[in-house]
């Protein structure tokens, strides 16, 4: 079992940036029974100075200041310039000016053994760690960040171990600002694994859910559209999953076949949330509006 | 009367103070559920029992007796393993409404999800609205009733019992056939709808079990040596 959330403020070009930070962290704090061995947002829309938002985490083995150096060095040699840079504990955000291929930029940073990419995005960025969301909340500080949508996950642990690394959500390496959350577990996960493997994909986990963003990043990079990638994934996928998936400019869902693992929306002109239970939803929507359930191999987009 | 303000109050705090009302055959009325879980779980003697506002899931479920008003919405398992008593939903349920339930009857003013009805072992289930996917999946004994559209697999795998839909059928689960429904029974179903204030006279059609599932009288190879 584990707990998803997505919110996305669709007027938020017009009237400014919402307080995703603290709807996510809300809402996941409110589904805390689903999983409370860790749990991850994605904040997307996010203001920021430079051209990408990276997030780095060193694993506990590494030497954490050698390698946020050494990755500001490879930063600098690909002709990038950082704008900015934050630390907390073996946790690194960088602003990034960027013109250059991200996907070089990621291969030349992941050389260094410990470290690992929770995140590049033009405007989001990926916060994860093991703990409930609110203790995740105090030590990152989520509740302060701002966007215009994003998705959140909190943790039980069922297909693979309990750590940073695992924890979701899961960025689609190396294509920018996409990411995802899933509540299931995929059955073909090995063998899809292996044939994007030889393909040269790359996975940085042994977390099934991590799959999904990789082919997300593969349907996205031969043209197709979020909608129609979500759609496809529906087949493509065997096992039980929902899943949400946050883009530079979307917010989307997917459920399987089986309608197995639950989900729930709430829509009005100005907002839709998304969450595995109502008792989420009500956290962030005081109307009383309609609340819809998706059914079986539904696939849902919303796009800024 | 009395009034409970859910948001005071855990859960295990709410179903005790339930109880303890119940007990003292008090008509009891439960404000700002905020869709949390396993709400009015266990009760077993008759009550009245208001709930204003949405519920998780579990709501009402494991219980025998009480008569159950819910404004608002349902999560998964809406009187899951109800013995008897009445449960009315004025809006929508989640997946697996009256999952196991053995007598009684559940009325969803709105659509219920996936799974409604599963592995029902008797009373009665009405939803007003849709269904989704797997309705009547397993069903032992029971009747479910559907104004509306079902799922697809509707009946799948089921034993016995009756699934009534007025609208369109998705599609026959494995081992589910449609069965000719009768002046009689047609009358008995409009009479339940109006019951439930639901003025439309559906011309319903019956999901039962087509029973080539059944195998109860071919033994195990290990059973046979043991005669």
């Amino acid at each position: 079992m584990c707990g998803i959330s997505g919110i996305m403020y669709k007027r938020s070009g017009e009237k400014g940036l919402a307080p995703i930070g603290r709807d996510l962290v809300n809402m996941l704090q409110s589904m805390v029974h689903r999983g409370r061995d860790s749990s991850g947002i994605t904040i997307a829309g996010e203001r920021n100075e430079g051209d990408l938002i990276i997030r780095i985490w060193v694993d506990d083995c590494a030497d954490d200041r050698e390698i946020l150096k050494r990755s500001t060095d490879t930063i600098t040699t690909l002709g990038g310039h950082i704008e900015n840079s934050s630390v907390q504990g073996s946790f690194l955000r960088l602003d990034v000016r960027f013109a250059g291929e991200i996907r070089q930029l990621a291969e030349s940073l992941l050389t260094q053994r410990g470290l690992e990419l929770h995140s590049i995005g033009k405007s989001s960025e990926v916060i994860k760690d093991v703990g409930t969301p609110s203790s995740i909340d105090s030590r990152h500080s989520i509740t302060a960040i701002q966007g215009t949508h994003g998705i959140g996950h909190v943790r039980m642990a069922t297909e693979s171990r309990v750590d940073i690394s695992h924890a979701h959500p899961f960025w689609a390496y190396p294509f920018p600002d996409v990411t995802v959350v899933h509540n299931g577990q995929l059955t073909n996960y090995h063998s899809m694994k292996r044939s994007y493997e030889d393909q040269g994909h790359h996975f940085q986990t042994q977390n099934d859910s991590e799959l999904i963003a990789v082919y997300l990043a593969e349907k996205l990079s031969k043209g197709a559209s979020l909608n129609h990638a979500l759609e496809e994934s529906i087949v493509d996928l065997d096992g039980t999953f929902t899943y949400l998936v946050s883009t530079e400019n979307g917010l989307g869902y997917a459920k399987d076949q089986w309608s197995a693992k639950p989900l729930v929306t709430m829509e009005t002109e100005d907002v839709v949330a998304i969450a595995s239970e109502e008792v989420a939803l009500r956290r962030v929507m005081s109307q009383e509006i309609d609340r819809l359930e998706p059914q079986e191999s539904e696939a849902m987009t919303w796009l800024l | 009367m009395v009034t409970l303000n859910a948001s005071d109050l855990s859960i295990r705090e709410l179903n005790v103070k339930i109880k303890e009302l119940a007990a003292q055959f008090q008509e009891i009325t439960v404000v700002d559920p905020q869709a949390r879980h396993n709400i009015g779980v266990g009760i077993l003697q008759h009550a009245t029992i208001k709930i204003d506002g949405s519920v998780g899931y579990y709501a009402a479920s494991l219980m025998d007796g009480p008569e159950v008003t819910i404004n608002g919405n349902a999560g998964w398992a809406l009187g899951d393993n109800m013995m008897s008593g009445k449960i009315t939903l004025t809006k929508d349920a989640g997946a697996s409404v009256a999952s196991t339930m053995r007598g009684g009857e559940i009325f969803v003013g709105g659509n219920a999800g996936a799974r409604a009805g599963i592995s029902m072992k008797g009373g009665t289930l009405v939803i007003g609205g849709n269904t989704g996917f797997l309705t009547g999946f397993m069903m032992q004994k029971g009747k479910i009733i559907i104004c509306g559209d079902s799922g697809e697999a509707v009946g799948d795998s089921m034993y016995e019992g009756e699934i009534y839909i007025g609208g369109k059928i998705g599609s026959l689960g494995t081992d589910a056939k449609i069965e000719e429904v009768s002046e009689e029974e047609l009358i008995e179903l409009w009479n339940e709808l109006e019951s439930h204030g639901i003025k439309d006279k559906p011309r319903f059609r019956k999901v039962v079990s087509a029973k080539k599932l059944y195998h109860y009288d071919s033994l195990e190879r290990l059973e046979k040596t043991l005669i």
